[in-house]
């Protein structure tokens, strides 16, 4: 039988991902949903602030030129919701390799974009966390960083999936 | 409303262009809506405060939405050269581009400039635009761009409050 402890370094490498990977996505969602305009009441004020956010983010969206309008509105309207809902997935860890596996493949997506506009010079905002922020080398090394984590912890998910839980009741002989 | 804006600033333009014209059409031009204009020039452009006082002078000679229509539509052309003067006389006579730069070269111009940032400074303006709406004795700040559409829909629920 394969031995298995509940804290060898991949299971704390998965843990670290998962709470730094969900705290910046949820984080992240919740920035371009809520920041900076954020009057919760009277209601209409509330459905103003929120959808003036969102324009906010489509226009940061557009600055990549990349999407056609409507893409650009698609991926505005349904990108910080998919940000906290993946982030609350990985916080849980249902399913972990299935929300490890697309986390990995937005970030790879998030830097193959933030890498074009940096190498055409393209003078925009990153638009990550909703709030003005120059796009500049640091944001391409901070995605790559990001990438990597997501990567690793995916790979240690499938690898430690093949394992028994540490948890569960030994296998009879 | 109350619209704290940078004239180098590339969202200023797009909320101009595609939210603000339209709202100058349907609710400005009505008296349903007042409209003021703040200066609020970023530190980290070369030429906006520049481009203010063109603005502010063109203003004070009534040619105030003319000179900021042309600094938004060719704001990707001065803000590479500088040539501020050159974009406002294209869309000026001689006679009032000649009172524009006496205007500017005066000096007075920046004390309102500065009024307007040290009063969006109190609103906690921090990034351009800033649209502070005032209805009713309420007070709604918000930052960045708005399309006309939810702008529309954001005025009426307020025009419709007794």
């Amino acid at each position: 039988m394969m031995q298995s402890s509940p804290l060898n370094a991949r299971r704390i490498f998965i843990w670290i991902g998962r709470l730094v990977l969900a705290g910046i996505f949820i984080y992240a969602g919740y920035a371009k949903l809520f920041l900076p305009n954020f009057i919760p009441w009277p209601l209409f004020a509330l459905r103003f602030s929120l959808s003036t956010n969102l324009s906010n983010f489509a226009v940061q969206v557009e600055s990549y030129k990349l999407l056609s309008p409507g893409g650009v509105s698609f991926v505005a309207r349904t990108l910080p919701f998919a940000e906290i809902i993946l982030g609350l997935l990985l916080l849980i860890g249902w399913q972990l390799r299935i929300w490890a596996s697309l986390i990995t493949l937005i970030m790879l997506g998030f830097l193959s974009v933030v890498s074009r506009a940096y190498l055409l010079h393209m003078n925009i905002n990153c638009g990550c966390f909703a709030t003005p922020e120059p796009l500049t080398g640091m944001t391409v090394v901070r995605d790559g960083a990001l990438l990597a984590l997501a990567l690793f912890m995916t790979i240690f998910a499938f690898i430690e999936a093949r394992k028994p839980h540490p948890w569960s009741a030994p296998e009879k002989a | 409303m109350e619209v704290f804006s940078d004239f180098q600033c590339p969202a200023c333009k797009t909320l101009f262009t595609t939210t603000n014209r339209r709202l100058m059409d349907d609710y400005v031009s009505s008296g349903k809506v007042y409209l003021v204009h703040r200066d609020f020039p970023l530190p980290m452009h070369a030429y906006s405060r520049v481009a203010a006082r063109y603005a502010r002078a063109a203003a004070q000679i009534g040619k105030g939405e003319a000179v900021e229509q042309a600094l938004f539509q060719n704001q990707e052309k001065w803000e590479q050269n500088g040539d501020v003067d050159g974009t406002v006389a294209a869309v000026l006579s001689a006679a009032e581009m000649a009172k524009v730069r006496a205007l500017v070269k005066g000096g007075t111009l920046d004390a309102a400039i500065d009024k307007d940032y040290a009063l969006g400074q109190t609103y906690r303006v921090n990034q351009t635009p800033t649209t502070v709406f005032h209805s009713k004795g309420q007070t709604y700040p918000f930052s960045g761009v708005m399309t006309y559409e939810i702008l529309k829909q954001f005025l009426d629920q307020l025009l419709s409050q007794k």
